[in-house]
């Protein structure tokens, strides 16, 4: 078992230092074998805590620790994390022509391995088909130019096969369920599920309670100013789903 | 006849490559691989227009002159390969027939102290052309003009990939002479080293409702130095025209230095035409997201920059070629970086 521990997590944004801190002390533990729903209010700092854990230099932490397995990964770059076992399924994946998708994922699975023991193009080629079937995409998809000219489902989906080609320990899922429709949402969620068990945890960032009725959390943690305001089961979610979060307290105020 | 000038390049030292002793011993003409319809002949001085100074010069004791043509009616989808001499430069008209539909496939690997080379291409009425061109010389200097005349609703896509390791000049010219003529010119430059060159890329509408457009770019790495002009000039006279430019240069060290000088020119009322430039680096966020798959810095860098020069050459579709232009961006940075 792995486990991934934020730790009183202060963030700010780089190039704004005299900015408030947008995180004031996440205290949060994905195990493997877990899935977490973070939920709560537009810009409250979900984002910003999963792009934080991956490592985007976006963003400075100014207090706490981020750490797998008891080791901080705060000095470690962006690269390091992820074969470490990180994974972010981003909201705007970066479009970047010249390179097809399915050169881009077999070298993110050949960085996790060594050079003398690099993924067979054919196993590669066998797996990926495979996974693409599962997530009912398109064969051309593979050749195509990695995320470019994709529509936002099909960036969300090709997410969700990046995810599942490179097997992550912990995967941050930000809002993978925006923009997409209710068939679109199905297969998305169907990935997800597929990668549940004891080697694999998640950290589902979502607005609603749609995604959840398909991707069962373990446990649902609500954001509010930058901290972590209430955590309880799938039923948290329910209940948010019926009641919204202005009735929920705010943070504490760090004025 | 009155005393010709030199064509506008912008902050390219022209006149000062031309004061040097251009190379001048004989080689052997471009090898052309293309079906027996096809003529190739040695070429006189006297066939090779000379629009200006430039074109005077680089005719004058050419080390060879190559002359195809290419038939009225006549279609091919494979490839015309045109290989320059190994050893030299020199000059290389192509006659394309009325009607006609060709690929071109035009590449030079030539060593030389001083090279010129000249290449002119007719398009006669309703011809479609699409026109690559491959410089990888390993000469030192090297003054290269490329002329396209296109005549009505004759079409050209032209794509220039230019990865050779020389200094001096490259001018990439387009006249839109009869109506309705369309042409693209697309040009890729990866400068690296101490090399210093400049890219002149004019498109001129002299036709009405002609079509010109240029998209430029180019990777600067080491202490190179990379000029991108685009000339774009709408004549009086050339109504309904449209006349677009987008010249993106990527600096990736700090001693790397670019130039993009988008210039239009319109004397014609009753045109559209627009420019783009911009000189960055490395896209961050691009670098965020691939680097967050897990790989390294030094490739996610090296397939960042392929992308941006793809989009100055997607029309390359040889998957060779396109293989061999990948791994000259591979080891251009690997050596950079190391």
């Amino acid at each position: 078992m792995s486990t991934l521990e934020i730790k009183d997590l202060h963030v700010k944004i780089k190039d704004e230092p005299a900015h408030a801190e947008i995180l004031r002390g996440v205290d949060l533990t994905v195990r493997t074998g877990e899935v977490h729903a973070l939920m709560g209010p537009n810009g409250n700092g979900k984002s910003t805590l999963a792009e934080t854990i991956m490592g985007n230099p976006r963003y400075v932490v100014t207090q706490g620790d981020i750490l797998i397995d008891g080791q901080s990964l705060l000095e470690m770059a962006v690269d390091a994390r992820a074969r470490a076992g990180l994974f972010l399924g981003m909201q705007y994946p970066a479009e970047i022509a010249g390179v097809t998708n399915a050169e881009f994922i077999r070298a993110a699975i050949n960085a996790r391995r060594p050079d003398d023991d690099q993924i067979p193009i054919m196993q590669f080629l066998a797996q990926l088909d495979q996974t693409m079937a599962t997530l009912e995409m398109p064969d051309n998809m593979a050749d195509r130019y990695l995320n470019q000219g994709f529509s936002g489902g099909e960036k969300k989906r090709n997410e969700i096969l990046q995810l599942m080609m490179i097997h992550p320990k912990f995967a941050l899922l930000d809002e993978i369920d925006s923009g997409l429709d209710i068939d679109a949402l199905r297969i998305v969620a169907k990935g997800v599920n597929l990668q549940r068990g004891p080697e694999f945890g998640s950290l589902i960032i979502t607005h609603y309670q749609r995604l959840l009725d398909y991707i069962v959390p373990d446990y649902v943690h609500v954001m509010k100013d930058g901290q972590i305001i209430e955590t309880g089961g799938a039923e948290l979610a329910k209940d948010l789903e019926k009641t919204g979060y202005s009735h929920l307290k705010a943070g504490e105020s760090n004025a | 006849m009155p005393e010709q000038r030199l064509p506008s390049t912008p902050k390219i030292p022209l006149a000062r490559y031309l004061k040097q002793a251009k190379d001048t011993q004989p080689v052997s003409m471009v090898q052309v691989t293309a079906p027996d319809a096809v003529t190739v002949r040695p070429g006189t001085a006297a066939a090779f227009a000379s629009d200006d100074q430039l074109d005077t010069w680089l005719r004058q004791d050419a080390q060879q002159m190559t002359i195809v043509e290419i038939p009225a009616g006549f279609t091919t989808s494979a490839p015309l390969v045109l290989t320059g001499p190994a050893d030299g430069g020199g000059v290389l008209l192509i006659r394309v027939g009325e009607g006609a539909h060709v690929v071109l496939q035009e590449e030079w690997r030539s060593r030389g102290t001083l090279l010129g080379i000249g290449v002119q291409v007719q398009l006669a009425p309703h011809a479609v052309v699409s026109w690559l061109t491959y410089d990888a010389l390993r000469a030192t200097t090297a003054v290269i003009k490329r002329t396209a005349d296109l005549a009505a609703g004759s079409q050209l896509n032209w794509t220039v990939a230019g990865f050779s390791q020389n200094s001096g000049a490259s001018l990439v010219t387009v006249n839109l002479n009869g109506e309705g003529a369309q042409a693209t010119a697309n040009v890729g430059v990866l400068a690296s080293g101490k090399q210093h060159i400049g890219y002149t890329t004019a498109m001129t509408n002299y036709g009405r409702k002609t079509r010109g457009h240029i998209n430029q770019r180019g990777v600067i790495t080491g202490s190179a130095h990379l000029i991108f002009n685009g000339i774009g000039h709408i004549v009086q006279g050339a109504r309904g025209s449209d006349n677009q430019q987008e010249n993106r240069v990527l600096m990736l060290a700090e001693r790397a230095r670019g130039d993009a000088n988008p210039i239009l020119l319109i004397d014609e009322n009753d045109v559209t035409a627009g420019h783009a430039a911009s000189v960055t680096r490395v896209d961050k966020a691009q670098l965020y997201y691939l680097m967050s798959r897990g790989l390294s810095y030094a490739l996610a860098s090296r397939l960042v920059i392929r992308g941006f020069l793809e989009a100055g050459l997607a029309e390359i579709t040889d998957p060779t070629l396109k293989q061999e232009l990948f791994e000259t961006i591979d080891e251009t940075l690997v050596n950079e970086n190391a």
